[in-house]
């Protein structure tokens, strides 16, 4: 088997095994697991920024405008440089000048032009999630919960079939359970008697859809612990060098000389 | 006699041609020709299809079969080229009752939805990538009636971007009415004191702050995964504001650790701002508010590992989580700290529920601060809220016996209009 993939299951095992020795408690290889996913993390989004953001959204197109315009200007520029795609553009510009100007705040004698950039960011997100929520949360639910009682059978009548009779108890339990439900919402309303009883019957409709959620979720939960689970298992065979099992022993004897330390040191 | 036979055959031959060509051409005529074809920009979108239109003939049925041609350089040369020069791409194949104006799914105060003409809309991104604003493209429609084939003159269209959406307009409308009702709202609660119902949640804030300061531990403040152009991170920002005055007020350590830099960064100038009107500025320090990483389990990982280390006092965890909820939460409950949560994550309020002792659901988190502060202005906003629900109730059922009156009537035009208002297309 190749080497890299050899070195590959015993980094995957290993840093698998520290992280879940924080189960245990914490310690040092649960903090080195811990750093070194940190350091990774911001890494790999920093060289994700530069190659897939600075590089192709800012660099390019402003630099390929700059060389086109000088080559148009002074020829033999273009005998130097060759801008690689299109004219290019200088408007990506004005958001790469909004973007540096967040980092003024390193230096706190200008750091005042920082507050033009969070304005800017501030003002944009709340103007585009302020749309897209009325959109998405509002009209897009009310869209959803509107729907016809009864149904039509082939004949014209209403039809009072078994399916039938069951789709008009599910639009009628649908738009009651979302009315109940809002009236639990209110704030600026004291709640009476009658309106109490109703806002208990929102929170029993509340508590369904969380149960519901939570078993989703655990559900989705556990086929992830599948995957770590398979892939220690996998990694267990000779073609591995036994990385699994040596792993382990080896995160189990730290744990014995590691802890066994403390509890003498410790009065 | 041989040349009279000769002669006798080509010309029963040229009669029998003339014939069959024209019966040929008389088929062909059969199937009449397109009217009123025309190709324009796809009205409200960002440019990238074209929309085709022609009158619906008396022959148009289910037998008969529409092929719409698109083509980038028919027109360019000196005269129409021929069909491979061209490069026509057939990009749409239907039956010739299908695809009216009635069936473009755009709402009443925006499109005529007539069942009189075809409209077939031809997304030319699929087809050619990239679509420069004010390019123009060629279009022909073929007519298939068994053997018989008809084309139609080519018509070409020029497509761009639009400025506006129409088939919006009633999310305009909302939020003009919406805002309406908060102007009012906030506008008549300058006047007199609201009610406020009571949010257990918040009231144990004070609690859990006063619980840090007496045991001398820090007290952890999360505003979720998502940055500013989330409400729930708007929201979790406020609230961080008020948390802050109090902790400032009491001396208390306050830790903030960041997933976003831009939400740091509002953080940070929230938390001076609130350790000056507390008048604490000497308490203030730059690294309350600190950023560990945009992953979302290495962010975990460490957050996990610093209260197990610090085990705080208190811990918030406000705004949008996502799989960390449980991962975050577990952990601070083991530490023993006093946990509120507040989201609008309604897939992670479970998790909340169950490792925590007090939670903020949904719109409690957006009420939250306008409950700790009690600024008569903030109050009022939650009357507006209040009205928006109203609304939305009224709406729901009314609309509800308007469909199914509908329904059962066979009142297309109401079905149609309630469908479309209700539509966030």
């Amino acid at each position: 088997m190749d080497f890299t993939a050899i070195l590959g299951a015993w980094i995957a095992v290993g840093l698998t095994l520290f992280i879940l020795s924080f189960l245990y408690r914490d310690n040092p290889l649960f903090k080195i697991a811990e750093n070194l996913y940190i350091g990774i993390a911001i890494g790999y989004i920093f060289s994700i920024t530069i190659y897939n953001v600075w590089i192709p959204k800012i660099y390019q197109p402003v630099s390929n405008r700059v060389f086109t315009s000088l080559s148009n200007w002074v020829p033999w520029v273009s005998k130097f440089v060759t801008p690689a795609g299109d004219a290019g553009s200088l408007t990506p510009l004005f958001p790469a000048i909004i973007g540096i100007s967040l980092l003024t705040r390193i230096f706190p004698k200008i750091s005042w032009i920082s507050r033009y950039g969070f304005a800017f960011i501030v003002g944009y997100g709340a103007g585009l999630a302020i749309p897209a929520t009325v959109a998405t949360m509002f009209i897009a639910q009310i869209e959803g919960t509107i729907q016809p009682v009864f149904k039509l059978a082939s004949g014209g009548a209403i039809d009072l079939s078994g399916p039938a009779l069951w789709t008009s108890f599910s639009a009628i339990l649908l738009c009651l359970g979302v009315i109940v439900t809002l009236f639990y919402f209110f704030f600026s309303l004291e709640h009476g008697k009658i309106s109490k009883k109703v806002t208990k019957i929102g929170i029993y409709f509340l508590m369904v859809y969380f149960g519901a959620a939570f078993g989703t979720t655990v559900m989705g939960r556990f086929a992830l612990l599948y995957g770590r689970f398979f892939d220690l298992y996998t990694y267990r065979t000779s073609g591995y060098y036994h990385a699994t099992p040596i792993l382990i022993l080896l995160v189990l004897i730290f744990f014995f000389v590691y802890f066994g330390k403390s509890r003498k040191t410790s009065p | 006699m041989k040349n009279g036979k000769i002669a006798a055959a080509v010309l029963a031959a040229i009669f029998f041609a003339s014939v069959s060509g024209a019966s040929a051409e008389k088929k062909k005529i059969e199937i009449p020709p397109l009217e009123g074809l025309t190709a324009r920009d796809m009205p409200y979108d960002m440019g990238a299809a074209a929309l085709l239109e022609w009158k619906i003939r008396d022959c148009d049925n289910q037998d008969m079969t529409y092929r719409i041609f698109v083509s980038s350089l028919a027109g360019t040369g000196p005269a129409l080229r021929s069909f491979t020069e061209a490069g026509w791409i057939k990009v749409d194949e239907f039956k010739g009752n299908e695809r009216l104006a009635k069936d473009i799914e755009l709402p009443f105060w925006a499109w005529n939805a007539s069942k009189n003409i075809h409209a077939v809309k031809v997304s030319l991104d699929n087809f050619f990538g990239k679509i420069q604003d004010g390019s123009v493209y060629y279009f022909k429609v073929m007519t298939l009636r068994g053997k018989q084939i008809s084309e139609s003159p080519v018509v070409p269209g020029a497509v761009k971007g639009n400025w506006f959406n129409l088939s919006r307009f009633n999310n305009l409308f909302y939020v003009i009415l919406i805002s309406m009702a908060f102007f009012w709202a906030v506008t008549h609660a300058k006047k007199g004191n609201l009610f406020i119902r009571r949010i257990t949640g918040l009231d144990a804030v004070e609690e859990a702050i006063g619980r840090a300061t007496e045991m001398g531990k820090p007290v952890y403040y999360l505003t979720g995964r998502l940055g500013m152009g989330s409400m729930s991170t708007i929201a979790a920002t406020f609230i961080l504001g008020e948390i802050s005055k109090r902790i400032a007020t009491y001396d208390t350590q306050l830790k903030v650790p960041h997933t976003e830099p831009v939400t740091m960064t509002v953080c940070q100038e929230i938390v001076k701002q609130a350790y000056s009107e507390a008048g604490r500025q000497d308490a203030y320090r730059e690294d309350i508010n600190f950023y560990v990483t945009d992953d979302q389990f290495a962010y975990t990982a460490a957050v996990d590992g610093m209260m197990t280390r610090e085990k705080p006092a208190a811990c918030f965890y406000m705004g949008y989580y996502y799989a960390e909820s449980l991962l975050l939460t577990e952990i601070g409950s083991h530490t023993g700290a006093i946990q509120i949560a507040g989201t609008d994550a309604e897939h992670q309020l479970p998790f909340f529920f169950i490792t925590c002792d007090y939670t903020l659901i949904g719109e409690e988190l957006y009420a939250a601060g306008a409950y700790l502060s009690k600024d008569p202005v903030l109050v009022g906003t939650l009357r507006g809220q209040d009205i928006g629900k109203v609304f939305a109730m009224a709406v729901i059922l009314l609309g509800a016996i308007g469909l199914t009156l509908a329904h059962v009537r066979g009142w297309d035009g109401l079905t149609r209009v309630i469908g479309n208002l209700f539509n966030s297309f």
